[in-house]
């Protein structure tokens, strides 16, 4: 829990119970462990999609308050759901806070992972805690939407202040490996 | 360039959370650990049936046929993690993830040394089967796959 803000420490109380939420993964297994962890947090996911083109029709009929989306689908994909989402006119859904998920983004993918106008891309493994964590901050955030090009989504600057949790498990582990490495290469005389 | 500033509006979402009721933020995790925990015997099994199709994807016989196969072992890798990460099986998680690294960072239409894919699914099996407590050998497996993705991605440039 160390990891966890000052909005979410152990004692804060959240009420999610009332989010309408959305789930979309063409992975059935990873729809029921997301959906899951959501029920865990008292959100009960009314929609659960295993593919786009399904959510795409229910979000022109309804509206959601939350859309947690798998990045790599096969045919409409997560990005193209989420670039069409905020570039549909739906109004509030094209608004609505998205979370994206990916077990990994392909090298060439991640300039679209960039502009497709998600809140927040969490990249797997995660915890329980991490999903909650960025759902309270994507709940909170209150960055304008912008325009720009072909860009349609929550302004991408983040002006101050370091990054809104800790970093990725995984990126931490990277970082500590590089670390080591650079410890054992470094010359004898360098080191304090 | 243009840029239209639509200034952001309170979501629902921001409304609710703050409203009365709920749960705290302990008990959320709590129940939500508790609900993925009653998965777990799912997942072990996907995590089976992932490295099964690891070791069961044939190399491509030709060139035309390699980024299909190499879509089915991207396939199966993410499966694996989507199963293998709420349960903290970071090793599989990080081994599975190297060989996405390698195949996102690949061009499809180049011949892909299918070794890797046997290499990493036999170091998957390996992992699979060796004990918590057996920290060493899970990080020399580790070493030696991350070893052979970053030799590879050097050359991919």
């Amino acid at each position: 829990m160390s990891a966890l803000g000052e909005a979410l420490r152990k004692s804060a109380v959240i009420n999610l119970s009332g989010a309408v939420t959305m789930v979309v993964d063409d992975s059935p297994f990873a729809l029921e462990l997301t959906s899951q962890s959501l029920m865990g947090f008292g959100i009960r996911p009314r929609h659960t999609c295993l593919d786009a083109a399904e959510a795409m029709e229910i979000l022109k009929e309804q509206n959601v308050d939350l859309l947690v989306v798998d990045c790599d689908m096969p045919g409409i994909d997560g990005f193209e759901l989420v670039r069409w989402l905020r570039r549909s006119g739906l109004d509030p859904n094209a608004f609505v806070p998205v979370i994206m998920t990916a077990a990994h983004i392909r090298r060439p993918r991640v300039a679209e992972a960039r502009d497709c106008g998600a809140s927040f891309i969490i990249t797997k493994p995660f915890s329980s805690a991490t999903l909650l964590e960025r759902i309270v901050w994507v709940a909170r955030d209150s960055r304008p939407f912008l325009e720009v090009g072909d860009y349609f989504g929550p302004d991408r600057r983040f002006r101050t202040g370091p990054p809104p949790q800790e970093e990725r498990r995984a990126d931490l582990i990277r970082k500590k490996e590089f670390e080591e490495r650079q410890a054992e290469t470094a010359p004898a005389g360098e080191s304090d | 360039m243009t840029v239209i500033t639509h200034p952001r509006r309170k979501s629902n979402l921001a409304a609710m959370i703050d409203s009365a009721g709920g749960v705290s933020v302990g008990v959320a995790l709590a129940q939500a650990r508790a609900n993925v925990e009653g998965l777990r015997a799912r997942a072990m099994t996907v995590v089976d049936a992932a490295i099964e199709a690891l070791e069961a994807t044939p190399a491509p016989t030709s060139l035309p046929e390699t980024p299909a196969r190499l879509d089915q072992v991207y396939s199966a890798a993410t499966s694996l993690i989507d199963a293998a990460g709420p349960f903290e099986l970071f090793d599989l998680c990080r081994a599975a993830a190297g060989l996405c690294d390698l195949i996102g960072a690949t061009d499809p239409e180049q011949p892909f040394d299918w070794r890797i894919v046997i290499v990493h699914a036999r170091s998957l099996r390996l992992l699979q089967a060796l004990p918590p407590e057996s920290v060493e050998e899970r990080a020399r497996i580790l070493a030696s796959l991350n070893e052979v993705i970053e030799r590879k991605l050097a050359q991919t440039g």
